[in-house]
């Protein structure tokens, strides 16, 4: 491998940084091109990159593909970079433990926590229930981790895996919920995750990016 | 032949041969039916247990050592090495299916293949984008304890704007499907959720060529088998009821939704 990958991102938005996790775990070579919200809808990025007009997205010159969706392109990049499965299992049925939870993150928290953050952080009106509502769905998440979790390190296996790292970086709206005290196992594997040097450096280049206003 | 390597291969034969023993843990929704139809789709033996929501039989014990998360699609199988294993995840269960058997790639591409990738970005669209948020949008709509303009125009308007996306790729498809020249598991993930459009207070006739989709893809036998498990698909039928009907579909599914959602937040 020779050319960097190209990574559309944004400093402010969760998704781009589980990408950008990825190919820092896998040392894969990457440059990553800001995009605002009006580049969003700038051709060609909509027909030719992302027809969502969404970040993440990546192009890989290597294999001239471009792909979106960051589920999509995280099993990408272990598929493709990962060879010696550092990230991920080749053993069955572990990985589709992995594929599962990787989904279940996907489909799961992302959303929710999504909703979530809006109508608590950034939505103008006040509307108690639909906080109450996205609540309870983020807690009902941090229930079914903490339980799959329990006496275990990792989610899949022995190892910190693609469907671990996926989580991270929505967790960083969990520290002001309790979640020490009611979901103890969870909070042990997000401090797991947290401590690791790729995580530790993904938050301060996500936060200087913020500041850099990208 | 020796005897070791004669007991290997009868052993390796029955193995095959309880392979597949799928089962399916479902009940009607969009989710559900993504699971059976792909399973017709592949011409699958599986049996099928429904799973009763309004009795919460998903919250029961053995139900949760299968799927942690509660919900349904759940499946089990035989696996290679013999063991039972357990999938939850709709998305996960439907790569699984097509990786064990879709050898002739009847609705997948091999993996690998700048299609084999295709096919996932416009699978996880769907678990991620229209799912999630047209379920949001059903909420609003259709659910909520109280009605909430600000959450059901929210919810309506992105269910909208992917619909939208879909329906911008479809028209430059020559196949008519997402991916290439065949229908594979993101159109079939896609189905169920955009079928029930007027539930959740989107009009489909705002997107012609994702409409046709949805025409072309529930005439193929596979969908049309797929989509009455565990029970009949009668959400399009709904589309022609009358508002008291309509009400009273709204009030009955209210009922155990909130039920659900109450027994969710005791945790």
């Amino acid at each position: 491998m020779s050319k960097p990958i190209t990574l559309y991102s944004h400093g402010t938005g969760p998704n781009p940084w589980k990408v950008d996790l990825i190919l820092r775990e896998l040392n894969i070579p990457y440059e990553t091109e800001w995009m605002d919200f009006a580049d969003l809808k700038k051709e060609p990025f909509e027909s030719k990159v992302s027809p969502n007009g969404r970040v993440p997205a990546i192009h890989d010159p290597n294999t001239n593909i471009t792909l979106w969706e960051s589920g999509a392109i995280i099993e990408y990049l272990v598929a493709t970079y990962d060879k010696s499965a550092a990230l991920t299992y080749t053993s069955s049925p572990e990985k589709y433990h992995v594929s599962q939870w990787l989904h279940f993150q996907m489909s799961g928290q992302g959303p929710y926590f999504g909703q979530a953050a809006w109508f608590w952080k950034f939505h103008q009106e006040q509307l108690p229930s639909a906080k109450e509502r996205y609540f309870e769905q983020v807690k009902r998440v941090f229930y079914v981790l903490d339980k799959a979790l329990k006496g275990k390190t990792w989610l899949v296996g022995d190892k910190c895996t693609i469907a671990d790292l996926s989580f991270v970086t929505w967790d960083g709206m969990a520290a002001k919920m309790g979640i020490e005290k009611n979901y103890p196992d969870y909070y042990a594997w997000n401090q797991r995750l947290v401590a690791r040097p790729s995580v530790q450096k993904m938050l301060k280049d996500k936060e200087a990016a913020m500041a850099a206003g990208h | 032949m020796t005897s070791h390597s004669r007991i290997t291969q009868l052993s390796n034969q029955l193995t095959m041969a309880s392979r597949p023993d799928i089962h399916l843990y479902t009940t009607q929704t969009p989710n559900g039916i993504k699971i059976s139809i792909t399973l017709e789709e592949l011409g699958l033996p599986y049996k099928v247990t429904k799973i009763d929501i309004s009795k919460n039989t998903q919250k029961e014990p053995w139900f949760l050592a299968i799927n942690p998360n509660g919900r349904i699609p759940a499946l089990t199988d035989t696996f290679s090495d013999g063991k039972s294993i357990s999938l939850f995840e709709s998305g996960s269960i439907q790569q699984y299916l097509v990786e064990q058997y879709d050898t002739d790639f009847k609705i997948s591409y091999p993996k690998g293949t700048r299609e084999y990738y295709d096919t996932n970005s416009w699978l996880f669209f769907l678990n991620a984008g229209v799912g999630p948020m047209q379920g949001q949008a059903n909420h609003f709509n259709r659910y909520a304890p109280e009605r909430i303009e600000y959450g059901v125009n929210r919810y309506i308007n992105e269910t909208r704007r992917l619909y939208g996306v879909l329906n911008t790729h479809l028209e430059k498809s020559t196949s008519g499907y997402l991916v290439g020249d065949k229908c594979t598991i993101a159109d079939i993930a896609h189905w169920g959720w955009v079928a029930a459009a007027f539930w959740s207070g989107v009009d489909i006739n705002e997107f012609p060529a994702l409409k046709a989709w949805e025409e072309k893809m529930m005439a193929r036998p596979g969908v049309e088998k797929g989509r009455h498990v565990p029970d009949r698909h009668t959400i399009k039928d709904l589309a022609k009821k009358s508002p008291e009907e309509l009400k009273k579909h709204e009030e009955d599914s209210k009922a155990w939704i909130l039920k659900g959602m109450a027994a969710d937040a005791k945790k």
